[in-house]
């Protein structure tokens, strides 16, 4: 039974890890102090485009997969950096040109055997490049959204800080990763500070996360500039990163305020001057049955409410106005009608 | 009947904003040139609502002597088109709007009545709103109390109760010492 299995057979053993090698779904090559190839497995050559024949026996394959000079002097000046301290690589990464000319990311591991006295270098190339094409577009939505988007480390420090940051906050990325003293630099009043702190503890002890958390950050500019964030944990490197995105509110926060306040002032500059001149003409009434006045004065009491009437009509049309102004939007028959046509 | 101002509280110079419902606020104005005349204070009262006719022949109707009252009046001209100044009785402006000759006929009238207790009379607050943004009204209303306080005087302004809005009533608070509701 043992003997069926194979196992023990060098030989057997030796045919199994040639077969494993060949048909590993990674770029495995055997390479001779020199450099040169010694053996080239299929994802290799799947990888590459470059065959067997082509390669094995010469060292100009690394040639063809770095055709630029200078990259391939800065991928051997590196390697000659790492192998200077020990007599491996690991997770090197390097772009490979492959024969039809597109370009993949490898990240390059060795191991150095010795062989019957022979010393030898076993290259394992991963093709990584559909992983990197995510972390790039990941990047990029990262990069290209209009909104701050920081990954803080679990001591609050911050590992990333995208480029709406920078533009919302005055703030670079440089100044900002790495360091804790952003917050204090957003928030430079002690004072609010804490309340922030306190509030985002109260949060985070009772839901891990926070919505809709709006604070008054200080720009680098000394511009205050109302930020809405909507936090996230995720798991990283064993640990827990927060993950926050800040929506700047600012200008839709003054809106609301400015559009309350023209309402405010709309009705008190309506419903007030109306009750005025309600409560002159209950007077005016109530001196004519008294006798009070003459007809004179009576018209001129009058006169004087048809004003303050006028001049309260002529505030509406302003007040109509200052909505269309404020508001584009409008559908054209209603501006119309606003505007007083 | 208590008084709507305490007599310390003038003698302190101080600035009232005395706020009473739309039905009361006719009542108030002459309770308070009352209140002022019997205290020997000469008023000048700032009409933005009933002309000074009306208001002089109500005034003495209610026993007021309207020898211890003094106008600027901003109503008249905006609805006759044209009075005469009476010295020492009444100041006409044309336009409630045009705070710049509000502001020239009450210091005119002022002086006019320089050596003598005076307290202005501003009536109404709610009345500018007709022809004035909350904004200038509170502007305007600092000026005068700035005014007020340098040449030692008192002064009452004049409000419908919960006829302004918070904002322009928390700025309205700042500049006067007593806001008295009268209802």
């Amino acid at each position: 039974m043992e003997k069926n299995m194979g196992e023990r057979n060098p030989k057997n053993i030796g045919c199994i890890e040639a077969g494993i090698l060949e048909n590993a779904l990674v770029i495995i090559a055997v390479l001779d102090p020199k450099g040169k190839i010694l053996a080239w497995n299929r994802a290799a050559e799947t990888i590459t485009g470059y065959s067997k024949q082509e390669v094995i026996g010469t060292a100009t394959i690394w040639r063809h997969l770095y055709p630029d000079k200078a990259y391939r002097d800065t991928v051997n000046a590196r390697l000659a950096e790492i192998l200077a301290a020990k007599d491996y690589f690991e997770n090197f990464e390097t772009t490979i040109h492959t024969r039809s000319g597109v370009t993949h990311v490898i990240l390059w591991n060795t191991k150095e055997i010795e062989h019957e006295g022979v010393r030898r270098v076993i290259a394992v190339g991963q093709d990584i490049t559909p992983l990197r094409e995510l972390d790039s577009f990941r990047e990029s939505i990262i990069e290209n959204a209009n909104v701050l988007i920081t990954v803080l480390d679990r001591h609050g420090r911050v590992v990333m800080w995208n480029t709406a940051a920078e533009e919302i906050t005055g703030y670079l990325r440089t100044e900002a990763i790495g360091r804790d003293e952003i917050w204090k630099q957003l928030y430079p009043d002690k004072d609010y500070r804490n309340t922030v702190t306190r509030q985002i503890k109260e949060v985070i002890s009772t839901r891990q996360q926070f919505v809709n958390f709006e604070t008054h950050v200080t720009t680098n500019t000394g511009e205050k500039k109302i930020i809405s964030w909507n936090t996230r944990q995720i798991a990283f490197g064993g640990g827990m990163n927060v993950i926050s995105i800040g929506i700047d509110i600012t200008d839709q926060r003054n809106a609301e305020e400015t559009l309350l306040a023209y309402m405010t002032e709309m009705a008190m500059r309506i419903k007030q001057p109306v009750e005025i001149i309600r409560d002159n003409l209950i007077d005016v009434a109530g001196l004519i049955r008294k006798n009070q006045i003459t007809p004179d004065e009576t018209a001129m009491l009058l006169d004087g409410q048809v004003r303050n009437a006028t001049q309260v009509a002529a505030n509406v049309l302003e007040f109509q106005k200052a909505i269309l102004e404020r508001n584009r939007s409008i559908p054209e028959a209603y501006r119309k009608f606003l505007e007083g046509a | 009947m208590p008084l709507i101002v305490r007599p310390e509280d003038l003698d302190k110079k101080q600035i009232f904003l005395i706020l009473a419902t739309p039905s009361n606020i006719r009542q108030r104005n002459i309770e308070l040139i009352k209140e002022l005349a019997a205290l020997e204070y000469h008023t000048i009262i700032v009409t933005l609502n009933f002309p000074y006719n009306i208001l002089s022949k109500l005034y003495a109707e209610n026993g007021i002597d309207v020898k211890n009252v003094s106008f600027v009046d901003a109503v008249t001209r905006n609805s006759i088109g044209n009075a005469e100044n009476i010295p020492g009785v009444v100041r006409f402006i044309n336009n409630p709007a045009n705070l710049t000759d509000l502001g020239i006929a009450v210091t005119e009238v002022l002086k006019e009545n320089s050596g003598k207790k005076v307290c202005v009379l501003y009536d109404s607050v709610s009345t500018m709103l007709i022809y004035l943004s909350s904004q200038n009204i509170s502007k305007f209303i600092h000026f005068v109390t700035n005014k007020l306080r340098l040449m030692d005087l008192s002064g009452v302004f004049l409000a419908v109760e919960k006829g302004l809005d918070p904002m322009l009533i928390s700025q309205l608070t700042t500049f006067v010492d007593t806001v008295i509701d009268t209802g």
